[in-house]
């Protein structure tokens, strides 16, 4: 079984006591204990400003399943931010030094994963774990 | 002070792929556009559903919109099969099984709030009365349309706020969900107001609401599942 774990850990002097907040999960298939995530896609792109981009395309056969999404602004200019977007349902904003992590579903092929840079060219890298995936035939 | 998100992604050699995969990254969570950290959280939060409706866990017309906010949610079951589905608004994200967690940035756009206002003349006398909300205002003396207005404004009501100017009290509503249209003109059938003499109180809608359309939801699979959720925000 492919195994990939994602760790994190919240932590903070925010409030009068120490906060410490961790999770730890293993991907699995859909609904299994015992079948990983075993494929994954990953990538680097500087994104201008200006345009709403597809980062990655919602496909039939990931629809409903237990994908997960890395992704991190690498820019290092706290003003730039990246605007995350799924089928035109804003998430929210990514700055400069800031990552995400998230489950899609995808739901139907029009639930793209999108994104839009502000300020500047943003940098961003990305990872997508999932299952289910055949490539296209060519001339698709 | 400071708020640092850790995160590893990490595989072994020959495992996902040939090579041992360790992604390791932190945040340091601040506010947007600068390196001042969020200076505020809700805490984290547990909540156990007990059916499989809908449920919101964080309301975006309690945070301002466009900011650098950031949400946290973990599904707390350890049995493989049971899972929620995550939503901004009526827009699915992903299925959160058991163990998983997220972090997602939170744009928390804003509703509109539905606002009216309500104009009072001539005479209010003694035991006149003006409902509204679940909440009756009922005079034990003649007053003034000015003296009325800042009656009925410094009552509590459930689902709105009241402020005065003169004799004009504005009613907003506390929720960009609550879409009810309140009825205009002097014979409201939500303002409903009773008099024994001349006293009018018209309502005018200032106001159309718009629901708001980013808040955090959560549906889960079965009945019962806890999720454990904070936000840190500005």
């Amino acid at each position: 079984m492919a195994t990939t774990t994602a760790a994190v850990t919240l932590s903070s002097d925010l409030l009068s006591g120490s906060l410490s907040v961790t999770g730890s999960s293993t991907f699995m298939k859909a609904g299994t204990t015992a079948d990983g995530l075993n494929q994954m896609r990953m990538g680097r792109n500087e994104i201008p400003t200006g345009t709403s981009f597809d980062l990655l395309d919602a496909t039939a056969s990931g629809v409903d399943k237990a994908n997960k999404v890395y992704i991190a602004n690498l820019s290092t200019d706290n003003t730039y931010y990246v605007i995350v977007i799924i089928d035109a349902k804003v998430i929210g904003r990514l700055y400069g030094g800031d990552w995400m992590f998230l489950p899609w579903n995808m739901d139907d092929v029009t639930h793209d994963l999108e994104i839009t840079a502000y300020t500047g060219t943003n940098t961003i890298e990305w990872v997508k774990f999932h299952e289910n995936e055949t490539l296209l035939t060519q001339g698709d | 002070m400071a708020i640092t998100a850790s995160l590893s992604l990490i595989s072994g050699a020959n495992d996902l792929v040939s090579d041992a995969l360790a992604l390791v990254t932190d945040a340091s969570l601040s506010k947007a556009g600068t390196t001042t950290a969020l200076a505020n959280t809700t805490g984290l939060a547990r909540k156990t559903t007990t059916t499989t409706d809908q449920y919101t866990l964080l309301y975006a017309d309690e945070f301002t919109a466009d900011k650098a906010h950031k949400v946290y949610i973990k599904n707390t079951s350890t049995v493989a099969a049971e899972f929620f589905t995550i939503h901004i608004d009526d827009e699915k994200l992903g299925l959160m099984y058991a163990g998983d967690w997220c972090l997602l940035p939170w744009a928390a756009t804003d509703g509109v709030k539905a606002a009216f206002t309500v104009t009072f003349a001539a005479t209010w006398a003694t035991a006149d009365t003006a409902v509204f909300d679940g909440v009756t205002i009922a005079l034990g003396a003649t007053e003034t349309t000015a003296a009325m207005a800042i009656l009925v404004a410094a009552a509590k009501y459930p689902n709105f706020t009241a402020t005065v100017g003169g004799s004009v009290v504005t009613f907003t509503a506390k929720d960009s969900n609550d879409l009810s249209l309140i009825e205009e003109g002097a014979a409201s059938d939500d303002y409903v107001i009773t008099t024994n003499g001349n006293g009018t109180g018209t309502v005018a809608r200032t106001v159309t609401p718009s629901a708001s359309a980013n808040d955090i939801k959560i549906t889960p699979a079965q009945t019962a599942n806890t999720i454990e959720f904070m936000a840190f925000y500005e």
